[in-house]
């Protein structure tokens, strides 16, 4: 029970405090790429910091939700850490409380909670963000649950850890309907996250598509916001990681935990470094493109269904 | 043959309906002759993993043949007489939504083209994912108005020929040599055609 207990601390804990620093990576190199000397790799968290400290101003028509929403937010994040193969592979406290689709419908809540708070700020430019946002949401939400349906047609569970287990076979993992729900998840990723090529996440693009419902935020709210965004890429990116593109190397034990955050250390950078060569070798898109790219994630994710019915006969 | 290597081929030849899909659903020419080039070399990879699979050197050759023809000479040779630039394209537009019919479209075909062949011919399966490279060259060549796309949906009829004589039948020596003079035939007609005409339209060939 013990040991249950230090593994669950140590999986929630290092993502909590992890999370930032991917981004902060990720930040770093892009700008040593482009040539500029670049933020340091713990900008993240000096900004977090930095927002921590400052004072949150709240608008005059805003609601209840608009001020405590943040903290649900983070809230869901830090639950979701509890349930899925993100750090340690074997199941921790509360992981039975809910499956893959379970655990995709806590993501789906978050995200509702985003647009209902931000929707009570009543400002007229983030309903203009969340009406460009939903646009695309309808896609992404489909795609997630289309994914999770065929990965638990592939493995026969619905369960993270058994597929994390049952992927971990040659014969399963080469599977061709599984490549199909890999690749089209990833694709959802990359948007989830705002990793595609249209996307600058700053405060300045008109292409801007999650950071649109931050703008009436500031001070704790904001830097709750930020970490549960950080938070939300780095769930979605382990899951990616350890459910379907490198299932394999973790270990087990309380030792093994602490050595888990290493080795998921280094499937993050193999990640990042990916994502990177996607962000620096594409040229940015239109904005209406992003529904086109949802789509094909989509449909890949469908193909995957449909492939493993008729493969499986 | 093991499930593990059958599900290999699978995964591999995946990628020619992929490519094919990139092609159709591209422009601009030079990307879609690279892309030929790449599908080639999917079907290179694919000859060389049976080869390992069989132990017959006919494969191996063909692979050679396949990756010095159809992947460096034909996409080099086009890109080379023809001299397209960077931002030369058909005049089509290539709606995304009209793409995502395609790729349905594919879908179903797919599950058609399985249901049948599994009662057909139960133990050659992996024959489907040519089966539908070969309906989609010819689908690019049918809606397309360029002879440059033309002559590329062709290379995907050959190539699809060439995946199902290397899934189907043993190979022997004579398919890698026509593989090699057919290459040499089609680039040197195909660049002759595409410098003469580089457009077709529908209505020209009713005119008396």
């Amino acid at each position: 029970m013990i040991d249950v207990l230090f593994e669950t601390i140590i999986q929630v804990l290092g993502v909590i405090l992890l999370s930032p620093l991917y981004v902060g990576i990720l930040e770093r190199i892009k700008a040593l790429i482009e040539g500029r000397r670049g933020p340091s790799i713990f900008q993240p968290y000096f900004d977090l910091l930095k927002l921590s400290k400052k004072e949150m101003s709240i608008p005059r028509n805003a609601g209840w939700l608009f001020i405590n929403g943040p903290f649900i937010v983070f809230s869901t994040y830090v639950l979701i850490s509890f349930v899925i193969p993100v750090v340690y592979p074997k199941p921790v406290l509360l992981t039975p409380t809910v499956d893959f689709l379970g655990g995709g419908l806590l993501f789906s809540l978050a995200g509702f909670l985003k647009v209902y708070e931000a929707m009570e700020s009543s400002s007229n430019l983030v309903t203009l963000g969340i009406s460009r946002n939903l646009s695309f949401a309808y896609l992404s939400e489909a795609t997630l649950l289309t994914v999770f349906i065929a990965v638990a047609l592939v493995t026969g569970t619905n369960n993270p850890y058994v597929t994390m287990q049952f992927i971990q076979a040659p014969v399963e993992y080469l599977f061709l309907p599984h490549f199909l729900a890999m690749a089209s998840f990833f694709m959802l990723w990359m948007f989830e996250t705002g990793k595609l090529p249209l996307e600058s996440s700053g405060m300045s693009e008109l292409g801007m598509i999650d950071d649109s419902m931050l703008y009436e935020y500031s001070g704790k709210g904001l830097m709750l916001l930020k970490w549960g965004s950080y938070l939300k890429s780095y769930l979605l990116g382990s899951v990616l990681l350890n459910v379907f593109l490198i299932p394999w190397g973790m270990q087990t034990g309380v030792l093994g935990a602490v050595a888990d955050l290493g080795i998921m250390f280094l499937k993050w950078l193999l990640l990042l470094f990916i994502v990177l060569v996607i962000e620096t070798s594409l040229a940015k898109f239109r904005l209406f493109k992003v529904q086109d790219f949802l789509m094909v994630a989509l449909v890949l994710s469908t193909l995957s269904i449909v492939l493993t019915v008729t493969l499986n006969g | 043959m093991d499930e593990l290597s059958q599900e290999i081929i699978l995964v591999i030849s995946s990628l020619l309906p992929l490519t094919a899909l990139y092609i159709q659903g591209q422009a601009y020419f030079v990307p879609a002759v690279k892309m030929i080039g790449i599908q080639s070399g999917v079907i290179a990879s694919l000859a060389i993993f049976y080869y390992f699979l069989t132990g017959d050197p006919d494969l191996l050759i063909l692979g050679g043949i396949l990756i010095f023809t159809r992947v460096f000479l034909t996409p080099y040779i086009l890109l080379r007489v023809i001299k397209y630039r960077t931002w030369d394209r058909e005049r089509v537009k290539v709606l995304s939504s009209f793409l995502i019919n395609v790729t349905f479209f594919l879908s179903i075909t797919l599950v058609l083209l399985y249901a049948v062949l599994i009662r057909v011919i139960p133990e050659q399966y992996l024959v489907l994912l040519p089966l539908i490279l070969f309906f989609q060259g010819m689908f690019l060549i049918a809606s397309r108005k360029s002879t440059t796309a033309h002559i590329l949906g062709y290379v995907e009829l050959e190539n699809s020929l060439v995946v199902m004589g290397i899934i189907l039948i043993p190979p022997p020596l004579i398919i890698d040599a026509t593989v090699f003079l057919d290459v040499l035939g089609l680039v040197v007609i195909s660049s002759v055609i595409i410098v003469e005409k580089r457009d077709h339209e529908p209505e020209e060939e009713l005119v008396g």
